[in-house]
């Protein structure tokens, strides 16, 4: 399952929930690590000079600036470095999503674990330069699951035990389904499939009257039952529900309610208009308010 | 007193000097180097004699120091009308020295002369318009850097860019087999939401032969992506070269004509090679100068023009929303206040203003689009071309010249300023880091990806 992990951190304090999920991960399922770290971004025009996303320096990227940046963070992560022996240290220089992307095409791991505010790191033009954060650009683009923890993830104990799949039934949930599956299988999980009904979109309507939720909250429960349910052969430790509200706000509620300790979910974008709008999916509204991690999934994630 | 081990009259021409002269964070050493760096006075007036058009020194000896040009340059107004930044100064205090003394001028001088030519002038030709004799000192300015490069008094970061372009013929080391992978990847990315998505590379014949900015290699892959996609949405038959396909030239900036004439070769070649009908460049103003304008003279070519028709992306872009092979989605177009940038490379050099101007009306919703003033051929520049951008050592006088342009949107009140150039979208870039007046900027492409319609047949399955 987890033999190959990537973990992209920006060694501040902004990484250091995931840092514990991603080397618990890494001992527990004695997988390889790979820590990366990008040190700067492009500057001053052409030029080759990158700013130092941590210091604010510019700097020439050179043998002894990587192996001493390489070395801060080793000491950063002395502590959970020595609980494993099969890690690598990788640091360069670009636009954190870009490099990110860059790397996973060429290591191929079976997840990307990153915290949810990487993106806030780089100078402010940077920062206002990228349309949404490093999680966001990443979880679009990448071809593999991508592992995020925002905030204290208080009810991940270590190791995944109990995990809730959300659906919204797209074409990236049928990829989110089969990662989930074949996790909680191979993990001796909990699995909790689950979905919320969106009632925003009924607000203006007056003809759906609480029938019509009641249909599609039947619905939904007989699209569970056939797209996933019919796959999982005589696994039997799983539960579903269907809820109703605001999606992410549902979603959370029954992983707390569930003391669900992972939570995997498609990752969609949805088009806005706002210019300024960064947040763009569910998906990431979870990941800001969720106490465990999220895994988000594209519908590229499992091509090759 | 010897050449310096950095700081020298030879160009870089290996990667193992390129990588060195690199590692010199900032050009600490290099610039030290310069301090004692002799000046070879023979080969400078030798080189004088060799190639100063009669154009230059008529211009030079036939300027009335009227100083009609000073308030065209914004480098003079923006510096509080010093006499030292009025342009025929600018010029005759460096290259017309030179020429006055035969080429005997000393170290001290060649410093003095080098922050003329990067930090008091950015090429923008700008006062050639206002000379009653029509004299254009971004001209004169492109003759001395020459005679500087030659010389060894060049900024770091040029002499490395020029370097860059001998080894990669392209501006960052970037190689050909990385365009064509990352060119791949792209594809790989966005396959999903544009199914046929797909960037032929050297095939012959085309329609369109596409180029680029290495740096959109390097560090910026959507924009390739970007206009992947909006080819494959107009239909049309385009390819890329697999070797020749950077379009810009930081070895114009840095004035070392020979490999500006290797680099814009390197793309000439791919054009016999392919054989398109036409060759398309990416948003960029210098790359269009370099391969469009200036290039065919390196090139030694007798029509004054490159082997085929080529144009700018404003130019494609203008078209295929013209013609209609892009549709926009009246819905999603621009419905804010916005302002757009106007390069002195495509638009005063290039007679490209209305161009621009159209795509706007096809773009942004009637009555939002302001324009800067002043505009289009009289447009100031960004305060960042001709290489000001990328010099560490000029830091500081170049985010002074910003102002210019920052003074100049604000007095729009648009917070999105479209930049279709490399260069003018990384200075009000650093413009808004250095002045923080509230503005996002943008190339052309992704605005477009924004609000084009896709055909029906070109949508993925749901
Ligand atoms: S306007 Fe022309 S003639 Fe007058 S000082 Fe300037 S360059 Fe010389
Ligand atoms: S070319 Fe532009 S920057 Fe240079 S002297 Fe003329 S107006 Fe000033
Ligand atoms: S960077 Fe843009 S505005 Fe400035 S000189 Fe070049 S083309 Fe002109």
């Amino acid at each position: 399952m987890f033999k190959k992990i990537l973990f992209a951190t920006s060694a501040t304090e902004a990484c250091d929930h995931a840092a514990r999920v991603a080397f618990d991960m890494a001992r527990r399922y004695h997988a390889h690590i790979d820590v990366f770290h990008v040190l700067g971004v492009p500057t001053r025009g052409y030029s080759q000079v990158v700013v130092d996303l941590t210091t604010g320096d510019e700097v020439t990227l050179d043998d002894n600036y990587r192996d001493l940046v390489k070395e801060e963070i080793r000491s950063y992560y002395d502590h959970q470095i020595q609980t494993t022996d099969d890690f690598a240290i990788t640091v360069t220089i670009g636009h954190p999503h870009r490099e990110i992307l860059r790397i996973a095409r060429a290591e191929k791991p079976d997840i990307i674990v990153m915290g949810g505010s990487t993106g806030a790191s780089g100078s402010y033009a940077h920062k206002k330069a990228a349309t949404g954060s490093t999680f966001q650009r990443v979880a679009k683009a990448a071809h593999f699951p991508v592992l995020v923890i925002n905030r204290p993830a208080a009810s991940f104990w270590g190791g995944f035990s109990n995990v809730v799949f959300a659906t919204d039934f797209s074409d990236a949930a049928d990829h989110a389904f089969a990662f989930a599956f074949k996790l909680v299988k191979e993990l001796n999980c909990e699995f909790h499939l689950f979905h919320a009904l969106d009632i925003t979109c009924f607000q203006t309507d007056n003809f759906h009257t609480q029938d019509t939720i009641d249909d599609q909250i039947r619905n939904a429960i007989a699209q569970i039952r056939f797209r996933y349910v019919s796959k999982m052969g005589d696994f039997k430790p799983y539960a579903m529900e269907v809820w109703e509200g605001i999606p992410f706000v549902e979603i959370v509620k029954y992983a707390r309610e569930k003391q669900a300790d992972l939570i995997i979910m498609a990752y969609n974008t949805r088009q806005t208009d706002d210019p300024e709008a960064s947040i763009g999916s569910v998906a990431e509204q979870v990941i800001l308010r969720a106490n465990c991690p999220v895994i988000s999934i594209n519908r590229s994630v499992g091509k090759e | 007193m010897p050449e310096g081990t950095l700081c020298n009259r030879q160009p870089i021409q290996t990667d193992e000097a390129l990588k060195t002269l690199l590692s010199d964070t900032g050009g600490r050493q290099y610039y030290q180097e310069m301090q004692s760096l002799p000046v070879d006075t023979p080969l400078l007036w030798e080189t004088i004699q060799k190639t100063c058009r009669s154009r230059i020194r008529t211009w030079l000896s036939m300027c009335a120091r009227c100083g009609m040009c000073a308030d065209s340059c914004f480098l003079y107004r923006i510096n509080d009308r010093d006499p030292k930044q009025v342009p025929a100064y600018k010029i005759q205090s460096t290259l017309g020295e030179i020429l006055r003394r035969k080429g005997r001028v000393d170290n001290a001088f060649m410093q003095m002369a080098m922050e003329t030519a990067w930090a008091k002038c950015t090429c923008c030709n700008r006062c050639g318009l206002y000379c009653p004799h029509g004299i254009d000192m971004g001209v004169m300015f492109g003759y001395l850097r020459g005679l500087l490069y030659q010389q060894g008094f060049v900024p770091w970061e040029l002499k490395i860019g020029a370097g860059m372009h001998r080894v990669y013929h392209a501006q960052m080391d970037v190689t050909d087999a990385d365009f064509t992978e990352t060119f791949a990847w792209m594809v790989e990315e966005n396959e999903e939401d544009y199914p046929g998505l797909a960037v032929p590379v050297d095939k012959v014949g085309a329609d369109i032969m596409y180029t680029v900015n290495a740096r959109e290699v390097k560090h910026y892959p959507e924009d390739l992506a970007e206009a992947a996609i909006l080819f494959h949405l107009a239909g049309e038959n385009w390819t890329v070269p697999s070797r020749g396909w950077e379009q810009t030239s930081l070895a114009m900036f840095a004035g070392d004509w020979e490999a500006c004439k290797i680099q814009v070769e390197s793309v000439y070649d791919a054009m016999e090679r392919l054989k398109p009908k036409r060759m398309v460049g990416t948003e960029c103003g210098h790359a269009h100068r370099a391969t469009v304008v200036e290039g065919p003279y390196w090139a030694g070519r007798k029509d004054g023009l490159p082997p085929v028709e080529s144009i700018h992306y404003v130019e494609w872009l203008a078209e295929a929303l013209r013609t209609g092979k892009l549709k926009i989605n009246p819905e999603k177009r621009i419905k804010e206040p916005v302002t757009l940038q106007d390069s002195c490379n495509y638009v005063r050099n290039h007679g490209l203003k209305e161009i621009t101007r159209e795509i706007m009306s096809y773009i942004v919703e009637p009555g939002y689009f302001i324009d800067m003033s002043p505009n289009r051929e009289h447009n100031y520049c960004c305060g960042g071309g001709g290489g000001f951008n990328g010099i560490g050592l000029y830091r500081k006088q170049r985010n002074k010249a910003l102002i210019t342009k920052r003074d100049q949107i604000l007095s729009t009140g648009a917070k999105l300023v479209i930049a279709p150039c490399h260069n003018c979208w990384d200075a009000i870039r650093d413009l808004e880091e250095e002045y923080r007046i509230g503005i996002r900027w943008s190339f052309l492409k992704p605005l477009i990806l924004k609000m084009v319609e896709i055909p029906e047949h070109l949508k993925p399955e749901e």
